[in-house]
Parts: C-alpha cells; structure tokens; sequence
C-alpha cells in the first residue's frame, strides 16, 4: 500500500466511505426494491475496493498478478455499470412500450459501432488490450445513456429526478473514463500517475452528486401512461407524415421562383 | 493509437458529455402522458378569416393604393405586409411544430412504433426547418408573394385541427374505456 502516494489512498478511501454512505442510503430508503441492478454495482464496486485492498497487500503494486486480477475485476465494474445504466433506461422509458422497442434497436446499434470502432482503431498493442477493451465498454454505455435521453427529450418523456441524476451519473463517469484511457493510452509513461488519480476523483464527484439525490426519498412520481391501441398508431401516422410532406412540398414551391407574366 | 482516433475519440467524447446535459435539461417539469389530450393545448386561430387576410394581401390592392395615393404609402404598406408575412410565416412553424408535438404524443403512447415512420417524420421535420428559414429570408428580400404564403399557413392551420380533433377524440375514448373498466368492477 506504501506504493501508492497518499493523494491517491485519500481519494481511495473517500471514493469507499461515500459508496458506503450510499449505500446505507439506499437500503434505509428502500431504494434497492427500485434500482436493483444500480445497487448490485455499487456492492461489486465495493468488492473490488476489497479485492485492491488485498492484493495491493498480499502482492504489491506492481506485480504481474496483481495487475491482471484488478484488471479482471475492472471489467466485472464496468459491466455492472452497464446492466445498471440498462436498468435507468427501462426506468426511464420502459413505460412506453413501442418507443422502447425502437430505442432498444437504435441503442444496441450505436452502442455496438461505438464499441466495434473503439476497438478496431484503438488498439495498439495487447499489453494496452485491457485498457481498449475498458474504453469500448464505456464508449458503449455512454452512448446508450446519451441516446436514451435524448428519445426521452424528443419524446418529451418525463424523467424521475433521482433515474434522471443517476442516469446522468452513469453517462459522465463512462465519458470521462473513456477521456482519461484516451490520454492514458497516448502518453502511458507520464499519464501512469495522474490516471488513478482522475479515475478515482471522477468517482468520488459523481458518489457526492447520487448521496445528495438519493439523501431523501422520492416525492415526484412520474404519472403511469394509458397506452392506446396500436391500431391508431398505424391509422394516423401514415398520415400525418403524407401531410407533412405535402407541406413540404408547399412550402418548396414557395420557394421556386415564379415564372415571367405574359 | 491512431492520432486521428485520439482527437475523433476526444471530441467525441466531450460531445457525449455536453449531450448529456442538454438532453437532461428540464427532465423533471415535462408533463406526463395520463390523459393524451391533456399534451396539446394551443387551437390554430384566425382560419375563418381566410377570405379577408388573402384579399388583403391582393398585389392588387398595393397598386390601387399606388394610384390613389403615392408611392410613399405603396412603401409603406409593403413593408407592413413583410412584418405581417413574417407572422403568418411564424404560425406556420408554430402550427407545424404542434402537428410534430401531437404525433410524439401519439407514437409515445403506442405499444408498438414504425421505425420507417417515425425516422420518416424526423427526415420530413428537418426538411420543413431548414426551408423555413429559406422563406424566411427569401420574405425578408421580398421575393415571396404573400397570397401563396397564405396558402402554405392555411393548410398547416388545418392540419393542427385535424391533429387536434384526432387527439380529443382519442382522450374521450380513453376516459370511456377507464369508466367502462370501472363500472365492470363494481
């Protein structure tokens, strides 16, 4: 543990207490019964913390063990991280069957581009394999939570505040993880210190940001849609969209120039 | 790593990160969706009174008013008539973009959704907003002329009737449907 430079423990140890704090939060408000899957990757992450701890004991820093084990676990982190942002989205859009189907597909497909692309252009060699693979699962989460709230805005979905920040959350640790792998991938020998660091002081920012959302429990309770038969979807959006593009084509003849008068 | 990648990655990024925001901006106040109806709240005015708006807007009438009066007040006219146009341009977008309004309200409370039609409904709403701002200017260089503007309004103003009639009808027969799931269990 000596290896490591006291800013890096200080902000190890808050980023542990605050995780604890939420989830002691969570539990006295009952919360879990909602966010399953969010409180399962605030215990993994909790685990790993423990699993560090060990290691860092046992092995050392530095030790090719080590490594690979913490690594391991990082990629265990992440994927709760991705089942609990999931979980958000069905929270926040779930309720609207027919746009959620929609969502799924379009989320599934930006997010696997994102991940695919992330991969293909960023590896570089297998020693930082570990670190494109992160990159790729946080460039994937990023995207399914942009996305998600973005159908949620065009579709003026009303959001839960306490989904809504946890939501946003999940989104800002997965883009500035995926900043700080991009740099660390670039300048590994001198970006090594400063990685951990802002790794773990993004955590601690965002665990302040859910305790002081969930510090109380919810009061705004998001209305339950009465959903209409699918018929008068396939009824009435064919035509809406024919008139809008009659008045498109309106308005483009507006915009003609008028021929010469006789 | 491939320094086009980096700085592609990078501003992809902070990109993700500003969306982030945006798209969350306001989450809260939005309204829910209990009773369909409830979504839409402004009517398209003035459509009973498209006769008089269009012979105001005659050529005819800035040429009498030439002939009589000058070409001092011919000026002046056309430029009120341009302030006027430049309302009526805007109640076309208003009604438009409440058109645009009702049928999210629709497809949100549809089980099932199109993904041709609603990207197509997308595609169509871009277009209408990039050739709106081509009228736009095209009115402010006075070289739309007003009585076809009248007509692009009138059958935006229709439309969001329509829309709206469509949703009333709908919200109606959701309050039947709840009373007549009611009643059967009593």
């Amino acid at each position: 543990m000596s290896q490591l430079p006291i800013s890096a423990l200080i902000i190890w140890g808050s980023a542990t207490a605050l995780t604890l704090f939420l989830l002691v939060q969570i539990f006295l408000l009952r919360a879990h019964e909602k966010y399953r899957l969010f409180t399962a990757y605030l215990c993994t992450n909790l685990l790993q913390t423990a699993v560090g701890v060990y290691l860092y004991r046992a092995y050392g820093f530095k030790t090719p063990y080590a490594y690979q084990v913490a690594w391991t676990t990082q990629v265990i982190v992440v994927m709760g991280r991705g089942f609990a942002a999931a979980e958000i989205c069905y929270r926040i859009l779930g309720k609207f069957k027919g746009v959620w189907g929609l969502a799924v597909r379009i989320f599934i497909a930006c997010g696997v581009i994102a991940l695919i692309s992330t991969l293909y252009f960023g590896a570089r060699s297998y020693q930082l394999a570990v670190i494109t693979l992160d990159m790729s699962l946080e460039a994937f989460i990023a995207t399914c939570i942009v996305g998600l709230l973005l159908f949620a805005r065009y579709y003026a979905v009303p959001i839960e505040p306490a989904a809504g920040m946890i939501g946003l959350g999940l989104g800002l640790l997965s883009c500035g993880k995926l900043l700080n792998d991009l740099l660390f991938e670039r300048h590994v020998q001198s970006y090594q210190g400063a990685w951990n660091f802002v790794s773990s002081g993004a955590f601690v920012g965002i665990l302040l940001l859910w305790n002081w959302v969930l510090r109380k429990p919810a009061t705004h309770a998001v209305q339950e849609p009465q959903l209409n038969r699918v018929e008068i979807y396939q009824s009435l959006i064919p035509q809406v969209n024919l008139k809008l593009l009659e008045l498109n084509r309106q308005l483009s003849h507006l915009l003609q120039p008028e021929p010469p008068k006789p | 790593m491939n320094p086009v990648f980096f700085f592609v990655a990078v501003a992809a990024g902070l990109v993700l990160a500003g969306l982030l925001f945006w798209a969350l901006r306001g989450s809260s106040q939005r309204k829910g969706y209990g009773a369909g109806s409830a979504a839409v709240e402004h009517a398209p005015r003035d459509l009973n009174h498209m006769p008089q708006i269009r012979q105001a807007m005659d050529a005819s009438d800035l040429e009498f008013a030439k002939a009589k009066a000058g070409l001092q007040l011919q000026t002046r006219l056309r430029r009120e008539r341009r302030q006027v146009a430049l309302l009526y341009l805007a109640a076309i977008r208003r009604d438009f973009e409440q058109s645009l309004r009702v049928a999210r309200v629709i497809a949100v409370l549809s089980p099932e959704v199109s993904s041709s039609q609603e990207y197509e409904r997308i595609r169509l709403a871009m277009i209408f907003r990039w050739r709106f701002q081509m009228t736009k200017a095209r009115l402010l260089m006075g070289t739309i002329p007003l009585p076809q503007l009248l007509s692009v309004w009138q059958m935006a103003a229709t439309m969001a009737v329509q829309m709206e009639e469509t949703m009333a009808k709908l919200g109606e027969r959701a309050a039947l449907a709840a009373e007549l799931a009611l009643q059967s269990e009593k």
